[in-house]
């Protein structure tokens, strides 16, 4: 299982939607943070949350028994630990 | 979380040294427009040998103020090509270390953030970067002495969740700078935990909070 934690910020709206368009991703919230769930690996493309880089290298606030194996500026990976 | 009263009012002053006096005042009262409002001329005196010094204040808007010392008669220190008249470093400190110490002043808008850049762009001290962060805009140059000065508006006002995530993360960068090796997996790590123990209950009396002002 993968899980992502992403504030709810007007900035990170987008991130958290590109997530969720893989289907396998389940998103709910624990208080005022998208929890962002998969059994396979989470990928988000930046381009298309149309982040700006600070924006995107600041957008994770937590991660549950996973890892983050790709964080450029072309996509963020997390995958199970 | 403390539940002492918080009842300081924002930077009196901060000081730098100068060995520059008349370009500091040309960049900060004649380029930018801060006024000075107070000035201190001290005869060194007291237990060590001081200099003679002129202590002089610009006001950098809400009554805070920006100050500088000029010593009479001395000399800059050594130290290494890089840095500032404070602090000099020698070639292989990285840029990113010498420049997280700087001052950053607050505009309320893009029109006074771009007024203060023509000011700057019309000077010796152009503009060296401008660029927007993750919610601020922010413009930077150095001064005369090498100080590393921004001039900075908000992109949007702050949300009552991020001062939660503050929260949260400097508690758990408290934790995780107390284990073995602190990086920045451990710190999500450990934010994650604090996020499920936390975060529901702070969004609950947030909304109580909102129902009662919606009254």
């Amino acid at each position: 299982m993968t899980t992502l934690f992403v504030l709810d910020v007007p900035e990170n709206t987008p991130i958290a939607a590109v997530a969720g368009q893989d289907p396998a991703v389940m998103i709910d919230r624990v208080g005022p943070y998208y929890r962002i769930v998969s059994d396979a690996p989470i990928v988000i493309d930046r381009r298309a949350t149309k982040a700006r880089h600070a924006v995107w290298y600041s957008s994770v606030a937590g991660l549950h028994r996973s890892r983050i194996t790709q964080w450029d500026k072309d996509a963020m990976r997390i995958e199970p630990r | 979380m403390s539940e002492q009263k918080h009842t300081v009012k924002g930077v009196d002053h901060v000081a730098y040294p100068t060995f520059d006096p008349a370009a500091t005042v040309k960049f900060y009262r004649d380029v930018l427009g801060f006024p000075v409002v107070h000035s201190i001329c001290a005869a060194g005196w007291g237990p060590e040998k001081h200099p003679d010094f002129i202590h002089f204040f610009f006001d950098i808007g809400n009554d805070d103020r920006l100050a500088f010392f000029y010593y009479f008669g001395l000399e800059p220190f050594d130290g290494g090509p890089q840095g500032d008249s404070y602090s000099r470093f020698t070639e292989d400190v990285p840029i990113f270390f010498i420049r997280s110490r700087h001052l950053a002043i607050h505009v309320d808008s893009e029109d006074d953030l771009m007024e203060y850049r023509r000011r700057l762009d019309g000077s010796e001290w152009p503009v060296e970067m401008q660029i927007q962060h993750e919610t601020i805009e922010s413009i930077y140059t150095h001064d005369p002495n090498g100080y590393m000065i921004e001039i900075t508006r908000a992109l949007r006002p702050v949300t009552p969740q991020e001062d939660l995530d503050a929260n949260i993360t400097i508690d758990a960068l408290v934790d995780v700078v107390s284990g073995p090796e602190p990086s920045m997996a451990a710190l999500l790590t450990r934010k994650a935990e604090l996020i499920v123990e936390r975060a529901e209950a702070w969004q609950q009396k947030q909304d109580e909070k909102e129902m009662v002002s919606n009254r």
